[in-house]
């Protein structure tokens, strides 16, 4: 019986299913990885274990006593703590005010500042190097730091609560080298001293330097449990990539033989050495009804390459052509000026206006086109919804029903919809199929295949890579904010993908 | 694998930004105003520096000090009390009423629970069953201002007052400064004495980031029901400086401080969606408003014009926050 047993872990959200009988088994003392390509249900594993999501079924039992986690709280007292990429650090607070925050020393209610700041500094001792300057910035509010250095200090925090489960998801992405391996360092020295570490990084490196044993996750269920000194990076990705079965027929889609035929179009949207502060140095061109697909690990830059297009982010260098014009916009609505529409991956706050109707939402973006003097005709709003709704085949009751009635497969057809009125010429999709159901899925290939033939240009970003395979006509991989590889033709695999996606050379 | 290299040092910028989030810039125009406005009355009224009007200045300021100190305490944990100022009209109806048959430190506790009860109601409101505080404590105000009317209606004959010994010590000195000055003083140690306390850590890390706080394990709901329970207390307070200050209570008067508490505590430097500032800079900005009514006063302008004074100063001064934040957002 290991120090850590979860078994028969199942999460549902809605159709999708992220974890289905996934399980994992540490000891006390170990570093633990936890592997797996997009939608292994990597995170979804890590969240139940620390009581950010609650599993549909699970059992977990902690030193053999069976334990129920449902909330933060109940991992906290089973001596669960986790540092996640989203960080829990309130940023007007001082460092040390941070790393004490609820369990300060106090007596009769007044804080002991010093002692907590002697606590602090004990433990950023260890970490010491991680941070700019002579001195450890206790006193400073933690919102003027780096984020490498906020990220430390959410790690030390964790410490600080004395875990004997320590979660790290993620928790090294933003860290230079230098502290990377300061942060290494302190993970051998728990481990000496009989914590569990679960650790994820999408940097493969870190991975074989710091753990014993993985657990690799495929499909949200256990592709396998190694021991990494005997395991190949190359096996790592073969157990993340599993059985070949080619990705079109999983998605029942396919853009057919010979794409690079239809990819030679005249080109829409031509980038150069795009940068921002999570990108380097992007370029790529996208032509006449093409579909360029953004691969790679999640968040490694996909959606920020369609902020910056879309004028939603800050560019600090780069250029943007359209059809031949210098197209970089400063805001949304020079970017939907120069034929760009963006579908954003969280429909709920970006895409919609959750409370009011489904014709407002169709025919906001274009409304410009059809008013006379300012003043807009119903029916002609009306039809213009009708037909935008009809091309998509949406489902819905009325038009003047609320926009959060329909589906999550029809929300998304009318955050779509919304754009087609406005006869975009490039069209940026940011994982337009995030958490709805295989049917509406289906439908929304439709309707990219219709855009396509109408010689739109489509950027499409999809952390799912069997959708993002069968879709795409090329594929640029990223890795830390930077295009690694282009992949078109042959090479439109799902192995190449994964082990481009890790940096890893394919067998 | 290729992660990046550390940058050179940024120790330069990490204190720029330091000196700007621990909100140095709002404090210093808060105390430029101060000196500005006192200088303005001491070339306009020639009668500033008697020692009667320094003393009728501190003695006006102090109900506005201790509800406008109440009022921070609520909004550094992202709230606001729109009822504060009724909440001290209540308070001092309550006090007044029970004076004679209770006595004064029976009547003096009296007012300060039900100032504390008041803020529990609102307290729960925002916290537990989660209304909107500016709707909740709007409505509120109502309630508190109608309870005030039926322990004390107005014209009653034969009103009750407060002890002398009470109105004539307001208006006293001592060690050669007005008994109200070394209120004020008292009221700034009572924050400083606050400050100190677990309890407004926590105050500040809720205003700061509410989701973060409570996936640290801050009780939230608890934390801002207190600050509630707090403010109300400094309203009570507030409200024996108003009986002192004139003798008696007046069940109409009050509700003006509320915008003034609100006027204040911006002025002084406190975000208004909470987590930074403090009662310091309120009470810089108590001294502000008040030297400002004074100013208007020396100059005689029609009797009106504080209330639209008063109204704009909240309007410039929430332009000039939103400037700071503002530009701390785009670094």
């Amino acid at each position: 019986m290991a120090f850590l047993e979860m078994r028969g872990v199942e999460k549902r959200y809605g159709g999708v299913v992220a974890l289905d009988d996934a399980s994992l088994s540490a000891e006390r003392g170990e570093v633990h990885g936890l592997l797996g390509a997009n939608g292994s249900g990597k995170s979804t594993l890590n969240k139940i274990l620390t009581g950010v999501v609650a599993p549909d079924r699970a059992v977990i039992e902690v030193a053999g006593v069976e334990t129920r986690i449902d909330r933060p709280q109940d991992a906290h007292r089973s001596g669960i703590a986790a540092v996640f990429q989203e960080l829990s650090l309130v940023p007007d607070l001082s460092v040390a005010a941070n790393i004490v925050l609820a369990f300060e020393s106090s007596r009769l209610g007044f804080v002991q500042r010093r002692r907590d700041r002697d606590r602090a500094a004990l433990l950023l001792e260890r970490f010491a190097s991680a941070f700019h300057g002579d001195s450890l910035p206790l006193q400073a509010p933690v919102g003027s730091l780096s984020p490498g250095e906020q990220q430390v200090v959410e790690i030390a925090k964790a410490i600080a609560r004395q875990p004997d489960i320590l979660v790290l998801d993620e928790a090294t992405a933003s860290l230079y080298s230098a502290q990377v391996e300061v942060v290494s360092a302190v993970i051998r020295e728990l481990r000496a001293a009989g914590t569990l570490v679960i650790f994820t990084s999408h940097r493969l490196g870190e991975v074989y330097d710091l753990c014993d044993r993985a657990t690799v996750l495929r499909n949200g269920a256990v592709a396998g449990a190694v021991d990494l000194a005997d395991t190949a990076e190359s096996e790592l990705v073969e157990l993340m990539v599993g059985a070949v079965t080619a990705p079109a027929e999983q998605v029942g889609h396919s853009r057919g033989a010979g794409p690079s035929e239809v990819a030679r179009g005249t080109p829409r949207l031509e980038v150069h050495g795009l940068a921002t502060d999570q990108l380097e140095d992007v370029s790529f061109s996208v032509g006449e009804g093409e579909v360029l697909g953004l691969g790679g690990l999640a968040g490694q830059g996909q959606s920020a390459v369609l902020n910056a297009l879309f004028g939603a982010v800050r560019v600090k260098e780069g250029s943007v052509t359209s059809d031949g014009e210098p197209a970089l916009p400063r805001r949304p609505k020079q970017a939907v000026d120069h034929g760009l529409a963006l579908v954003p991956g969280n429909r709920g706050r970006e895409g919609l206006f959750p409370v009011r109707t489904i014709l407002e939402n169709l025919t906001v973006p274009s409304m410009r086109d059809r008013a006379r003097f300012g003043v807009l005709s119903d029916s002609a709003e009306r039809a213009a919804a009708t037909g935008a709704a009809a091309q998509l085949q949406m489902k819905y009751g009325s038009l003047d029903d609320g926009v959060m009635t329909l589906s999550g497969g029809n929300q998304q057809k009318v955050v779509v919809g919304k754009w087609l009125l406005t006869d975009p010429r490039v069209v940026l999709l940011d994982d337009p199929t995030k958490g709805i159901d295989v049917r509406a899925k289906a439908e929304l290939y439709e309707v990219i295949t219709a855009l396509t033939e109408r010689g739109v240009a489509v950027l499409l970003n999809s952390s799912d890579d069997d959708e993002l395979l069968a879709l795409s006509h090329r594929v640029l991989v990223f890795f830390e904010g930077r295009v690694v590889s282009e992949l078109a033709g042959g090479e439109l695999t799902r192995e190449r993908l994964i082990a481009d996606s890790l940096q890893v050379a394919a067998t | 694998m290729n992660t990046p290299t550390l940058p050179p040092t940024t120790t330069l910028l990490r204190d720029a930004r330091t000196w700007l989030l621990r909100g140095r810039l709002p404090i210093a125009t808060a105390v430029a105003l101060l000196v500005a406005t006192l200088f303005a009355n001491l070339i306009v009224a020639d009668n500033f520096l008697t020692a009667f009007n320094l003393r009728s200045i501190f003695a006006n300021v102090i109900p506005l000090a201790a509800v406008a100190v109440g009022q921070t305490v609520i909004v550094l944990g992202r709230g606001i009390d729109l009822s504060i100022g009724v909440i001290a009209t209540l308070s001092s109806v309550v006090t007044v009423s029970v004076v004679e048959p209770w006595g004064l430190p029976a009547a003096l506790l009296t007012g300060l629970a039900t100032g504390a009860a008041c803020g529990l109601v609102n307290g729960l409101l925002v916290a537990v069953i989660r209304l909107q505080p500016i709707v909740a404590t709007f409505a509120t105000s109502f309630v508190w201002a109608g309870l005030a009317l039926y322990v004390l209606p107005p014209g009653t004959a034969a009103a009750p007052r407060m002890p002398d010994v009470i109105v004539l010590g307001y208006r006293g000195a001592f060690l050669g400064a007005p008994n109200a000055a070394w209120l004020l003083l008292l009221i700034g140690l009572s924050w400083l004495v606050l400050k100190r306390t677990r309890l407004l850590r926590h105050v500040y890390a809720v205003g700061g980031d509410e989701q973060a706080a409570f996936a640290t394990g801050v009780r939230v709901a608890r934390v801002q029901v207190l600050t509630y329970v707090i403010g109300g207390a400094y309203a009570s307070i507030g409200s024996f400086a108003m009986l002192a200050n004139s003798g008696s209570a007046d069940a109409l008067a009050g509700g003006g401080l509320t915008l003034a508490s609100i006027a204040a505590l911006v002025i002084g430097g406190t975000r208004l969606s909470g987590g930074a500032g403090g009662a310091g800079g309120t009470i810089v900005g108590v001294l502000v408003l008040q030297l400002l009514t004074s100013l208007l006063v020396a100059l005689r302008p029609p009797t009106d014009v504080r209330q639209l004074i008063d109204g704009l100063l909240v309007i410039l001064a929430l332009a000039l926050a939103g400037l700071w934040s503002g530009r701390r957002r785009s670094r």
